[in-house]
């Protein structure tokens, strides 16, 4: 990696200020190293966040519960509250690779990681993501690519964080230019949509501080696959969340990850959901609407059964024992 | 001749590693711990294309480096690259970020081709571009060897199946990468190596490097695996040394797991064609296969590549009377093929033993039954019977895809063979006895991590009729006499009779010196005693009739298969193994386990991703080259079956051999189809099961 200056701030502001042009915050650093040490990235300075006040806090209120950006995935995967309210988020996190990378992971660090496309990681490939000509994976190796994408690229979006934060219709609260904007996760990750030198739609010195979720849907699910049993990224994730009313969904919603390069939502899908009593041909029938338009390549058609199936198991599990 | 005792006190029980605190406290220093006087980090510029021509390599700016203390090209003039990673140039620097920084400054005159291939099929073509300029990259005319009438053969079949089965090029990953701290001076070259073969590293030093034998110095004390990709000083290596001389210090050259994936060598693919017959009653009556594989650029010619190591045994363990076998090795550009723990068997078990199971299948018959009835050999015989006694076989297999649910159970069985795993026999070694009673073996053979210095303590405490505690084992340098390479599973059988010839020698001297008729046991203090202020040096070799070759062994598998997602999940494997005379039980069920969660990753995960557009190794990592973790790894059974009168037979490559085989074969039972390649991924069990739609994209 290139050489850096290294600075702790205390406060966001000064956080903001080191940053400056051509600087980068480090938490826990799990994507930040690897993408400095492929030259990925450049920093002339990286800015460590983790001293800033209460950002490692949750915090309950009646109408939505508050993560610190600086929440590690271990203190969500362990906190006993987050399993009762939203155990949908204890499994995303649980899932998230290793218990070591959990300790140190953050929520914000989570959120911002960059693709893991391989040829976006690979340090002798020239793609589109890095101003490069092409996508290699669209008539390459493309087994762990998106099925939807809104521009060429088809690396898709890996944080399970975000994957249950979408179905749990989460906010993310970015510091930009000294405001607070408050960001959805169809928000959040638009331009990676839109543009493939994106990973999501933060700007530079854009500052996670913490994500706010609602607490309007106290059941919520999230499942993944991976090639093997644990420390693997999946290759399909699900999330679903709503309340239950009478044994009828009430604001329901489905949100995959790693088959789109932003969390995979369709509104006509939560519509057809909202007021339905949950059985198997509901959960196909939304499945069916979900997977709609998904578009195959040559290596990863499998995503579309599998995705298939963890839409109906995790919509399944909402049910719960009532 | 000489033979093992009848009553053992250590051998054919269980004796806890003798290094086992030292390597788990972290006081056990391995190859890539050794820390010189003034030593060097070095590190290796590797080819960012698959095929060019390198005219000229400056090295200036790289020595501009600060901390850069040397540079090298690996040879002079202009040469050619034949696939991504091979090795241009090395740097050594006082950190591994100077090396790192000088490497991106090294300016490398290239003519890049964009005419290569690293698709297997692809470079059979005709048309396809040469790996080799002046050879095709598979023969023309493939060997082909025929016994009897295949053709008419066939005909005769009561039932007969053919399938594509394919295996994936298998990386090598042993945890501790490939490497050295080499120090190159006038008075000689010291290595401290990661190596199975200590004696084999001296001899490629000293051939590379234009050195008497006896100037070159080669030690390992312990070493984070090989699997066969470690025998050489390789490119690594004597790029160290040429580093080490020019820096006038000693250098570490350790390969990133990055370099670790492209150029250390790997198990070749294979792309089986296979066609079986049988009669009514089960009898094999026909064979007809056509494999290829590729070893890397290791084929096709220009005198470096040779065979390449791409074919396997077929029909592999079972004598058919009509066989027809086509084989051919397919140069690619990518890196070469190295052996890897029973080069040719896991595949080739894969292969047949997967036809077998169609062929049972379709036959309607038990596949223990099938096997039972052609496989020829007795030890086998038996370990099928037992082993399907205490699986629970009979009422395990079902009808394939006959279990209900969306998560389906099937089972499986495979056989293996190692038809090697004898003995080096020129393995010496000598103990030195002090008047204290104390000894001390030294071999010059390594630890591969498999519990060599253990083996030879239990050994000696067994004749010595002392205990394992009281043996000093030092092993690992090439000072010490001559000992094998640790390949091949020659480890045990060569250095057990050694070990035992130097304690009968040792017991024969002792006794004449200090008039004690039986040193053993508690006369062993007051023996030792009577040598006076001199120790006792004696010296011992390998002796004939205590050790054999040829292990078998047969694994069962049960899996879960996830039918929507394709999730396989292995829930028990069961190894049947024998190997002669156990020595140390407690090693050798290390071994088996070892050996199936290997087979285990060959099954499942496995396999090197070549991407055809820039012909880079697209996942020269542990993130996507994917290993089994300790979350993947089922309930291992071993069962054993100890044959004191064979003499000491290696485990290390038969325990792998079947592992691939029978989880296929348990998939298969499980989703009534089979996948016809590995890794079996969900991907490949979805679109078995024609649940995959076509790309629209």
């Amino acid at each position: 990696m290139k050489a850096f200056e290294y600075a702790t701030a205390h406060s966001t502001d000064s956080a903001r200020q080191l940053v400056a042009d051509k600087g980068a915050y480090i938490a826990g650093g799990n994507d930040l190293l690897g993408l400095l040490k492929e030259y990925l990235v450049e920093a002339n300075i990286l800015v460590n966040i983790k001293s800033l006040p209460g950002m490692n806090k949750i915090e309950h209120a009646r109408s939505h519960w508050t993560i610190g950006a600086l929440v590690t995935v271990a203190q969500i995967e362990n906190d006993a509250d987050i399993k009762k309210h939203f155990p949908g988020l204890r499994e995303a996190a649980a899932d998230v690779a290793s218990q070591q990378i959990r300790n140190v992971a953050t929520v914000g660090g989570n959120l911002a990681q960059h693709s893991r496309c391989w040829y976006f990681r690979h340090r002798d490939t020239q793609c589109l993501k890095k101003n490069g000509d092409l996508c290699f994976a669209r008539n390459g190796e493309n087994r762990y690519h998106s099925l939807f994408t809104g521009n060429t690229c088809i690396s898709p979006v890996v944080s399970s964080l975000a994957t249950i934060f979408a179905a749990l219709d989460a906010t993310a609260i970015v510091l930009r230019e000294g405001k607070e904007i408050r960001l959805s996760m169809a928000e959040f990750y638009q331009r990676a949509w839109e543009n493939p030198l994106s990973h999501n739609s933060l700007g530079q010195g854009d500052l996670i501080v913490r994500v706010e979720i609602p607490t309007a849907r106290p059941r919520s699910a999230f499942m993944q696959v991976s090639d093997k049993h644990a420390f693997d990224w999946a290759l399909v994730s699900c999330a679903a969340a709503a309340e239950v009313v009478d044994g009828k969904l009430k604001s329901p919603r489905v949100a995959l990850g790693s088959i789109s390069n932003v969390p995979h939502q369709v509104e006509t899908a939560n519509q057809f959901l909202d007021g339905k009593v949950l059985d198997d041909a509901t959960a196909t029938h939304a499945a069916d609407l979900i997977l709609k338009d998904a578009k195959p390549l040559e290596h990863n058609g499998y995503k579309v059964p599998m995705a298939h199936a963890l839409i109906r198991r995790t919509l399944l599990k909402l049910k719960g024992d009532a | 001749m000489p033979s093992w005792p009848a009553e053992t006190k250590y051998i054919s029980q269980s004796t806890p590693r003798v290094d086992g605190e030292a390597k788990v406290t972290g006081r056990a220093r391995y190859s890539s711990d050794i820390q010189a006087e003034g030593w060097l980090y070095g590190m290796i510029l590797r080819a960012k294309w698959p095929s060019a021509k390198i005219s000229s390599v400056n090295l200036d700016k790289a020595l501009a480096v600060p901390g850069i203390k040397a540079a090298v090209v690996v040879r002079d003039g202009a040469f050619t690259i034949r696939y991504y990673g091979e090795e241009i140039a090395a740097v050594a620097g006082t950190s591994k970020q100077a090396c790192l920084d000088a490497l991106r400054v090294i300016e490398v005159t290239a003519d890049v081709h964009h005419e290569f291939v690293v698709n297997e099929s692809e470079a059979r073509k005709e048309n396809s571009p040469r790996v080799w300029e002046n050879s095709p990259n598979a023969p023309t005319n493939p060997h082909v060897r025929e016994n009897g009438k295949v053709d008419d053969a066939f005909a005769e079949c009561a039932a007969v199946i053919e399938g594509f089965y394919s295996t994936a090029v298998q990386i090598h990953h042993p945890m501790e990468t490939m490497g050295n701290t080499v120090s190159w001076t006038d008075d000689g070259l010291k290595a401290w190596s990661s190596t199975q073969g200590i004696s084999s590293v001296r001899d490629g030093f000293a051939g590379a490097l234009k050195l008497d034998h006896s100037k070159v110095r080669v030690i390992t004390d312990y070493m984070g695996g090989g699997f066969g990709a470690k025998f050489g000083a390789g490119a690594e290596g004597v790029l160290a040394a040429k580093l080490s001389q020019a820096a006038k210090a000693p250098v570490r050259l350790m390969l990133t797991r990055f370099d670790q994936a492209l150029a250390v060598g790997n198990r070749p693919s294979s792309f089986q064609k296979i066609k079986l017959g049988a009669k009514a009653d089960g009898t094999l009556l026909a064979f007809d296969a056509e494999n290829y594989g590729t070893a890397g650029i290791g084929a096709g010619g220009d005198g470096g590549g040779g065979g390449g190591g791409a074919d396997i045994p077929m029909p592999y363990l079972y004598k058919v009377a009509n066989t027809r076998v086509k084989q051919s090795a397919v140069a690619v550009n990518a890196g070469a093929s190295r052996a890897f723990r029973a080069p040719g068997n896991p595949p080739a078990s894969y292969g047949m033993e997967s036809a077998l199971d169609d062929l049972a299948v379709k036959m309607g018959m038990d596949p223990v039954e099938l096997r039972l009835k052609n496989d020829p050999n007795p030890i086998r015989q038996r370990e099928y019977k037992l082993g399907a006694e205490k699986f629970g076989w009979q009422a395990k297999y079902k009808k394939p895809g006959s279990s209900a649910g969306v998560v389906k159970t099937g089972v499986g069985c495979a056989a293996g063979a190692w038809p090697a795993g004898g003995a080096s026999r020129n393995t010496q070694g000598e103990a030195q006895i002090n008047p204290d009673g104390s000894i001390e073996f030294r071999l010059g053979v390594q630890d591969i991590g498999t519990g060599t210095r253990t083996v030879i303590a239990v050994v000696a405490a067994e004749i010595l009729q002392l205990k394992p505690a009281q043996i000093t084992v030092r092993v690992g340098d090439t000072n010490f006499p001559p000992g094998p390479g640790s390949g091949g599973s020659t480890t045990c059988p060569s250095i057990s009779p050694t070990v035992f010839d130097i304690c009968n020698k040792a017991l024969e001297q002792l006794q004449t010196q200090s008039g004690i008729a039986d040193a053993r046991g508690e006369n062993w203090f007051t023996a030792c005693k009577k040598l006076g202020v001199n120790p006792l040096v004696v010296h011992g070799q390998w002796q004939q009739g205590l050790s054999a070759d040829h292990a078998c062994g047969v694994q069962f598998a049960e899996v879960e298969v996830d039918t929507e997602t394709g999730f396989v999940s292995v829930k028990k494997i069961m190894g049947v193994h024998d190997c002669g005379l156990i020595v140390n039980q407690l090693t050798l069920e290390s071994q088996i386990n070892g050996g199936i969660i290997m087979g285990m990753g060959y099954a499942l995960y496995e396999e090197r991703v070549m991407d055809d557009l820039s012909g880079v190794v697209l996942n020269p990592n542990f993130e996507t080259y994917k290993l089994p973790g300790i979350g993947d790894v089922p309930e291992i059974e071993i069962v054993l079956i100890n044959m004191p009168e064979r003499g000491v037979i290696g485990i290390g490559e038969p325990a792998t051999v079947p592992t691939a085989a029978a989880i296929a074969n348990a998939v298969a039972n499980a989703i009534g189809v089979r996948v016809f390649s590995l890794p079996i991924t969900p991907a490949k069990v979805l679109a078995a099961l024609g649940k995959a739609p076509p790309a629209t994209a």
